[in-house]
């Protein structure tokens, strides 16, 4: 092989990478930070896609505007559901385990509740559209040019994310609560209000990853489901709670699955994919880049 | 309140007396057909199931009441389908029919969708003796099993394969590299392609297996440009069907001859690629409204009935075929289902796709076919006797 070929195939791996870690952080922003084990991300990801495809067919809007919409509606609805569901749990859980197990159940049913939601409203059909599959040269490499524009703002978003994360007044309340939720209480940072918050800007996410893509791949109620599984994977790899462990685990995940299946066979991902993760159990519970 | 006018009070009596006069001879003739199913409307496999199949026993169901109900003999009775979500399981989906044929002993049940569910409600069907007309399975094995209830309509993997191949070599091609999905359908595919390619002089560059639901398969497609094959051939379901075309595309992996599978048939793929986009693009299909008039009248009643949804031109065609043998057997020999399998057994059956004739299991009257994506149709393109166009040798760039 050449190293031509090595690069791009580095890159196709890294692209997809980008749509892991993009999933991945806002899982881990709120199991890492309220311990809501949301297994129905990936279906309100669904949500963020099917919003898309239905404003970008019957309404011609563009699917880049969507982003920002995506964002904005499923934070709302995010928030909703804190309120409807988790903060009751918080109340009348006696401690946190209880409360994890109780949020898996939730969510369970959310993910029930969700995909027949949208199998009620938009019907079992693949869907899908065309939107920027021209493909971009990069020297004598090609992408197609959506792939590459999720991949960019995937970055960019986990950039943000953790941006703000580090350096703003926000982000230290939000890493307190991470580290000591008690402790955090007690220096007076609202946990009240930074709790919904924090789940609306996860289930946002999920929303945001899910409109990009709808860009590249067609869409069904059930498309949400390995992206659960997969963003479980790589918060693990990335160690829970944190943001660039999810970026570079996501990252690292896609490389490895791009590699795994040119030198072996497609067929064995999911065998790869697991190893990685079980292997990552074994051997660095608190993730690969704990220290 | 507004109080009803004399005249409203004096219509709602006369249509209640109306009512009451016509009533019972409605009530007498009523004894309704009943014909059950289960079907994916939710889970992975609603995506063909929904295009294929459920749609075309709605129309049915709905063209036959029309008209006064199924003619069961002769006396026309209304259609009453019992129908319910299989959620793509197979459990679930045995569990209904059983349910079906053991305790609600329907009249008649129509088939589920694929080959996994056939292949395991088509031995059930057998020992309740419900004949089944199977639109979606497409599997040796199902044939070899040898079930005297059970009836395969779309064509099997061999026929599929042997055109192919032979349009593949009556067109120069040297070199392919395949891709197949690892479960009965892609493996049974790509054994018959092997079987079809041995002695035609035509090498195998690249196989790879991938499994359902893959999200990436460019690692794979960017190896097989290095190789320049003629042709690209892939078993593939529709997600992945539409995943491999947007790759190559995005790669810029144009070989001349692109060949997919479930999925190049559907609306959905043009709608997605656009139509110059698919320009080219060759899959599994094996008839368009050109085919015959009969099949114009059912586009057009398909498409009209579902707000311009339109058939599938692979599976749909040899779905609506299967509810045209039933609609005829039934009206011939009434619901005696053993009569009924002997009907579907024993006749040449005239259809929008063309003869339909069962050896055991198995159609061997439609013969094999490839369709193409011409102008945003998918024509039949080989064999040149049921042909809708001329084949395009060398498939346009992707755009």
């Amino acid at each position: 092989m050449t190293l031509f070929s090595w690069l791009e195939l580095l890159a196709s791996g890294l692209i997809t990478g980008g749509i892991y870690a993009l999933v991945a952080l806002g899982l881990n922003l709120q199991y890492g930070l309220m311990r809501i084990l949301n297994i129905a991300h990936g279906e309100f990801l669904m949500l963020g896609a099917y919003l898309t495809w239905m404003a970008q067919t019957s309404l011609g809007v563009s699917p880049l505007l969507m982003v920002p919409v995506s964002f904005l509606v499923l934070m709302a609805l995010g928030v909703v559901i804190h309120k409807l569901c988790f903060r009751r749990l918080t109340v009348t859980s006696p401690n946190l385990d209880i409360f994890e197990a109780r949020g898996l159940m939730v969510a369970f049913g959310l993910m029930f509740l969700v995909q027949n939601f949208a199998s009620f409203m938009w019907g079992g059909d693949l869907r899908g559209y065309d939107y920027l599959t021209e493909p971009v040269k990069i020297g004598d490499a090609q992408f197609a040019g959506n792939k590459l524009l999720v991949f960019g703002l995937a970055l960019l978003f986990s950039g943000v994310l953790i941006a703000v994360l580090r350096f703003t007044l926000l982000g230290k309340g939000v890493r307190a609560l991470m580290q000591s939720p008690v402790g955090a209480q007690l220096v007076g940072i609202d946990t009240q209000r930074l709790h919904p918050l924090m789940f609306g800007i996860g289930l946002g996410l999920s929303g945001m990853a899910g409109c990009l893509l709808s860009m590249a791949y067609t869409i069904t109620p059930a498309m949400g489901e390995p992206y659960t599984v997969t963003a479980l994977i790589v918060i693990t790899l990335g160690g829970f709670g944190s943001m660039s462990g999810a970026l570079a685990g996501g990252l690292l995940l896609g490389v490895i699955e791009a590699l795994g299946m040119h030198f072996t066979n497609p067929s064995l991902k999911a065998l790869l994919s697991y190893s990685v993760f079980i292997a990552v159990l074994l051997l660095r519970p608190r993730g690969l880049f704990a220290k | 309140m507004v109080q009803p006018s004399k005249r409203q009070l004096l219509k709602g009596a006369a249509a209640a007396v109306g009512a009451a006069a016509f009533a019972p001879s409605l009530f007498a003739q009523a004894k309704p057909v009943r014909v059950g199913y289960a079907i994916a409307r939710t889970g992975p496999w609603t995506g063909g199931a929904q295009v294929s199949q459920e749609p075309n026993y709605l129309l049915w169901a709905e063209q036959q009441n029309a008209a006064g109900g199924l003619s069961v003999g002769g006396t026309r009775r209304p259609i009453e389908l019992i129908s319910s979500d299989d959620r793509s399981d197979i459990e679930t989906c045995v569990r209904s029919y059983e349910k079906l044929m053991g305790s609600d002993k329907v009249d008649l049940v129509l088939a589920p969708w694929g080959s996994n569910a056939n292949f395991a409600v088509a031995p059930l069907a057998n020992r309740f003796q419900y004949p089944l007309l199977a639109p979606t399975a497409l599997s040796r094995r199902l044939v070899e099993m040898k079930l005297p209830y059970f009836f395969l309509l779309l064509q099997q993997p061999k026929s599929m394969c042997d055109a192919l191949v032979d349009m593949l070599k009556a067109n120069g091609v040297k070199s392919v590299a395949v891709v197949y999905v690892d479960d009965l359908f892609g493996l049974e595919n790509f054994a018959a392609l092997k079987v079809a390619l041995q002695g035609t002089g035509i090498q195998m560059v690249e196989d790879k297996s991938y499994p359902g639901g893959v999200k990436d398969l460019s690692p794979v497609l960017r190896s097989m440009k290095d190789k320049n094959p003629d042709a690209f051939i892939g078993f593939t379901y529709p997600p992945d069907t539409i995943l491999a075309s947007k790759q190559a595309k995005e790669i810029g992996f144009n070989p001349k001859f692109f060949y997919a599978s479930v999925g190049t048939a559907f609306q959905l793929y043009k709608n997605v690629m656009t139509p110059a986009g698919a320009e080219g693009v060759l899959g599994m299909g094996s008839w368009n409204s050109k085919t015959s008039p009969g099949a114009k009248a059912y586009f057009d009643a398909h498409t009209k009935k579902f707000a311009g949804k339109e058939p599938d031109r692979w599976a749909s065609g040899a779905c609506w075929a299967g509810m045209e043998i039933l609609t005829a057997g039934v009206a011939k020999v009434g619901l005696d289902r053993k009569a009924l399998r002997d009907y579907f057994a024993g006749t040449t059956h005239k259809t929008i796709i063309g003869d339909v004739k069962f050896s055991g299991s198995e159609n061997t009257a439609t013969p094999g076919t490839v369709s193409q994506w011409q102008n945003g149709e998918f024509e039949v393109v080989w064999p040149q006797k049921v042909a809708t166009a001329k084949l395009n040798p060398a498939k346009p760039v992707w755009k």
